[in-house]
């Protein structure tokens, strides 16, 4: 592969490419296991916060809240920095960066569904209490069918923030496209000048995340989406 | 087979984070709020944060309603220069854009600027691709009886825009400018890495002579809520003042 690479693109330039290629299969393990961790958490946050019961309620909404506010640069200090010197003993790149990118997802899943199952309106939950079903079974057969359709183009437009969000795990020393990417741009190669290498990696987070974007307007042109405004997105 | 500790609260005294009476861990916040250093250099971060993040949001809201505008009004290689711009900005992550913008347009143009105002250019063409998405939706939820009406009226292109047009896309789209100006505040903390001076950088500085960094972290954590909790309640004040016409549900 690597030769591949060298073959067609010359000696600097080929193994550059190489490097940057290799190394954002970790960005995409890391958004992968982000992702599908927060979709878990969220999905219990977002279980709570509809449950009704007061504490539940509480905890989930302060749970949002708290996540959303906190910035992801924050969280991945804290958890790469700030916990592993507080107990002084070394956590793995890979476990600081995956807790702090799962819970930055978590949050913003469960705002994304719960804003999905509050727009199905209230009348849908009562007619299905009305013939005898319970919580779960109205869930299950009649409110998630009709807010899966309108929670998947938000969802979808989210994974793009997860992408754009791994770049910061290099701050911790997580091995990704972003780390790989800086050291050659640092390195005093001819053909790998930061004016260079940076377009390059814009490039490819952008061939990851574009084809995401169009599929969320996809989604939205198709199944339609509960908000009226338009999509908030974090750099 | 449970064992039985023979002391009473055993593992109280016997775990991993309390050995032998000396705890692994302790808070020592005082190290920080002790040292006047330390708190200059908070103040002047969150300053430049704050300073930086605003000038970069205004001139970016100017810069987007170009944007916006161009593709609204179908110029036609404007508008798709301006809908590649914003798909581009918005597909990447902002810490390559900063890293291009302070290390690789100086290297490939020749020209030597100030940290901050490379990362004030960097924030303003990211906020500009954020705004001018929102600007747009905005722009294509405008009846059309309004521009009808405004035409019948007899006003001029430009009166009909600053008069009639502006004003209603401002008012819509506020709440989602606002949100999305915080969105992006949270963020800024990056600027950090191209070496400008803001509140993550005073925070990481404290972090190399103290060592606490589980403290000064959430401390910055702390200071960051609080001051996008700060901007939020201007921009509501600002809502109120300027958009007290709106209707509101």
């Amino acid at each position: 592969m690597k030769e591949l690479f060298i073959d067609i693109l010359g000696k600097p330039m080929g193994i550059v490419m190489f490097q940057l290629v290799d190394a954002t299969q970790y960005t995409i393990y890391l958004s992968l296991i982000a992702f599908v961790g927060g979709g878990l958490i969220g999905m219990a946050i977002t279980l709570a916060r509809i449950s009704g019961q007061k504490g539940w309620v509480r905890f989930s909404t302060s749970y949002i809240w708290c996540f959303q506010s906190v910035p992801l640069l924050m969280l991945l200090f804290l958890s790469g920095l700030g916990v592993p010197r507080l107990l002084g003993q070394d956590v793995n790149p890979w476990i600081s960066a995956t807790v702090s990118l799962t819970l930055y997802a978590s949050a913003y899943l469960a705002e994304v569904w719960r804003g999905a199952i509050h727009a199905i309106p209230q009348g849908q939950w009562e007619g299905g209490y009305s013939v005898g079903m319970r919580f779960f079974p109205v869930l299950r057969a009649i409110i998630l069918p009709q807010a899966m359709r309108v929670a998947l183009a938000p969802t979808v437009g989210f994974s793009v923030q997860i992408i754009k969000g791994t770049s910061l795990a290099y701050i911790i020393g997580f091995q990704d496209l972003m780390n790989i990417g800086k050291r050659w741009a640092n390195a005093p190669v001819d053909g790998t000048e930061s004016f260079i290498i940076y377009p390059l990696m814009a490039l490819i987070y952008f061939s990851l995340c574009f084809p995401l974007s169009r599929l969320a307007i996809h989604f939205e042109r198709k199944l339609g989406t509960y908000s009226k405004g338009p999509q908030i997105s974090a750099a | 087979m449970i064992k039985f500790s023979p002391y009473p609260l055993g593992w109280l005294k016997n775990n991993r984070f309390y050995r032998g009476g000396a705890r692994l861990f302790d808070f020592r916040f005082f190290e920080i709020y002790r040292n006047s250093e330390y708190l200059l250099r908070l103040a002047e971060g969150i300053w430049l944060s704050i300073s930086l993040t605003v000038t970069a949001a205004l001139i970016g809201f100017f810069c987007a309603a170009m944007l916006a505008l161009a593709r609204n009004a179908r110029i036609p290689v404007l508008a798709q220069i301006s809908a590649a711009y914003v798909e581009f900005i918005r597909n990447t992550p902002l810490i390559v854009q900063l890293f291009f913008v302070a290390f690789g347009l100086p290297l490939l143009l020749g020209y030597q600027w100030p940290f901050w105002a490379h990362a004030l250019l960097g924030l303003t063409l990211n906020f500009s691709a954020y705004f001018a998405e929102i600007l747009r939706s905005g722009l294509q939820s405008i009846p059309k009886g309004q521009i009808e009406a405004a035409i019948a009226l007899g006003l001029k292109p430009h009166v009909r825009f600053i008069k009639v047009i502006f004003p209603q896309v401002i008012a819509s789209v506020y709440p989602s400018l606002t949100s999305q100006f915080i969105f992006l505040f949270l963020t800024t903390g990056v600027i950090s890495e191209i070496g400008v001076e803001d509140l993550t950088h005073a925070g990481v500085f404290i972090d190399s002579r103290t060592f606490r960094s589980f403290e000064i972290f959430i401390t910055l954590t702390l200071l960051y809520v609080a001051i996008a909790l700060t901007f939020k309640t201007c921009m509501h004040a600002i809502d109120r003042y300027f958009f007290s016409w709106k209707v509101r549900q």
